[in-house]
């Protein structure tokens, strides 16, 4: 009795809606529309030193991400010698894959870069629910077909949270910015040991 | 305002040509930089890297020190913009990022260990081997420069070719790696000190 009462509460944790979970509650805001910030300047190089640490094994190199048109950016890493190892246009509709290297070229590590890399440079965000708590706000959006759920302090993007049965599947949290550059972040699957860092140079 | 500039670039042109270098000029580079390469057992010299990719604002740049001991430990190490050396030695790799270190072992992986035999010659510029190489003479704005096409198609996933400019003593002065997509790393070396002894750290992790 005792463990089908604790698989209960389990059951309808588990159920929990996310921002309920992380107390947050509606908020009837009128913002219901974002442009992420962090990588909207046509002029600019976002260079970033990345190490990543896949399954137990490190690896390091170098992150370029450059806003080539309207709606399209270019993701790049190399080693720091300066090797390519993968290159991706990502448009709002389109993922191109203009370089990898063979030993990479797999469906399921494409599908996983490819859904991160669209989160973390994705401009124009359309809202469909406001959450709020003290001076913080939750806002949740649509990126495919996974809700994601946008991390606001006093206006300012904090971490945009992908979650799949109100649990985090990947979190992306945005540090040490200044005038719409994040010099830290940091990319953290939940599900999979996999995590990527980023520091700008 | 332009036709100046085209006169300019005209004379810079006719003053510097581009042009095939000779047989008896090819053959006497090739004897300068194995002679070199066979006398010279330290090397250190310092370097700017630049990496460009075509849709890039900017080159990125970073600079350093190398430092070579015959026959093929290599120190790659970048002061900024971040902190970051790679050790040739022994046929392993290894790896400071910063305070975190790693290791790979080379002998097990041919890819890694052509790379690295390509980037110990590379530094002495001896690489005149037409089993592996593809390899086209010429001068360029006075420069003796030497193109290098990797034959095996393994490698030439990598790097399409090196391009090496040699200063007139044969010596590397300049290294081109282009990779098949045009993109490349550029890396100019200055301050080079040839058969000093180097401090055994230098090539410790």
């Amino acid at each position: 009795m005792r463990f089908l009462l604790s698989s209960l509460i389990v059951f309808f944790l588990g159920c929990t809606p996310y921002p309920k979970k992380l107390g947050y509650s509606p908020d009837q805001s009128k913002s219901k529309t974002f442009t992420n910030p962090y990588f909207s300047d046509l002029q600019k190089d976002y260079v970033y030193k990345a190490n990543i640490s896949a399954f137990k094994n490190e690896f390091s190199g170098i992150l370029v991400i450059k806003k080539t048109d309207e709606n399209k950016h270019r993701v790049a890493f190399t080693t720091e010698l300066g090797n390519t190892i993968f290159d991706f246009s990502i448009g709002d509709d389109s993922f191109e894959v203009n370089h990898i290297l063979k030993k990479m070229d797999r469906k399921l590590l494409l599908n996983v870069l490819e859904q991160d890399f669209r989160t973390l440079i994705k401009e124009n965000i359309a809202f469909t629910e406001t959450y709020a708590k003290e001076n913080t706000k939750l806002l949740k959006a649509k990126i495919g077909t996974k809700n994601h759920y946008y991390n606001f302090k006093k206006d300012t993007l904090q971490s945009i949270a992908k979650v799949g049965n109100q649990k985090e599947i990947v979190v992306i949290t945005f540090s040490e910015r200044s005038e719409n550059l994040a010099r830290h972040i940091q990319i953290l699957h939940k599900n999979i040991k996999l995590a990527i860092s980023l520091q700008a140079i | 305002m332009y036709r100046v500039l085209a006169i300019a670039l005209f004379l810079v042109q006719a003053l510097y040509p581009q042009s095939k270098m000779s047989m008896e000029e090819a053959q006497e580079l090739q004897a300068q930089v194995k002679q070199k390469s066979q006398s010279t057992k330290t090397i250190t010299s310092d370097f700017v890297q630049y990496k460009h990719l075509d849709f890039l604002s900017n080159d990125i740049e970073s600079t350093g020190e190398m430092a070579f001991k015959a026959p093929d430990n290599v120190s790659w190490e970048y002061e900024t913009p971040f902190s970051y050396k790679v050790l040739f030695k022994d046929e392993k790799l290894f790896i400071n990022d910063n305070g975190n270190k790693s290791k790979l072992d080379l002998g097990s992986n041919k890819l890694f260990k052509q790379l690295n035999q390509l980037i110990t010659a590379s530094i002495s510029g001896d690489m005149f081997n037409d089993t592996e190489f593809d390899i086209a003479y010429s001068k360029e704005n006075g420069n003796r420069m030497v193109h290098f096409l990797p034959k095996d198609p393994q490698f030439s996933e990598f790097i399409k070719a090196f391009h090496i400019s040699f200063s007139d003593q044969g010596a590397v002065n300049e290294l081109k790696m282009i990779e098949p997509s045009g993109d490349y790393t550029r890396i100019i070396f200055s301050n080079r000190v040839e058969n000093k002894a180097i401090p055994d750290a230098v090539f410790t992790q």
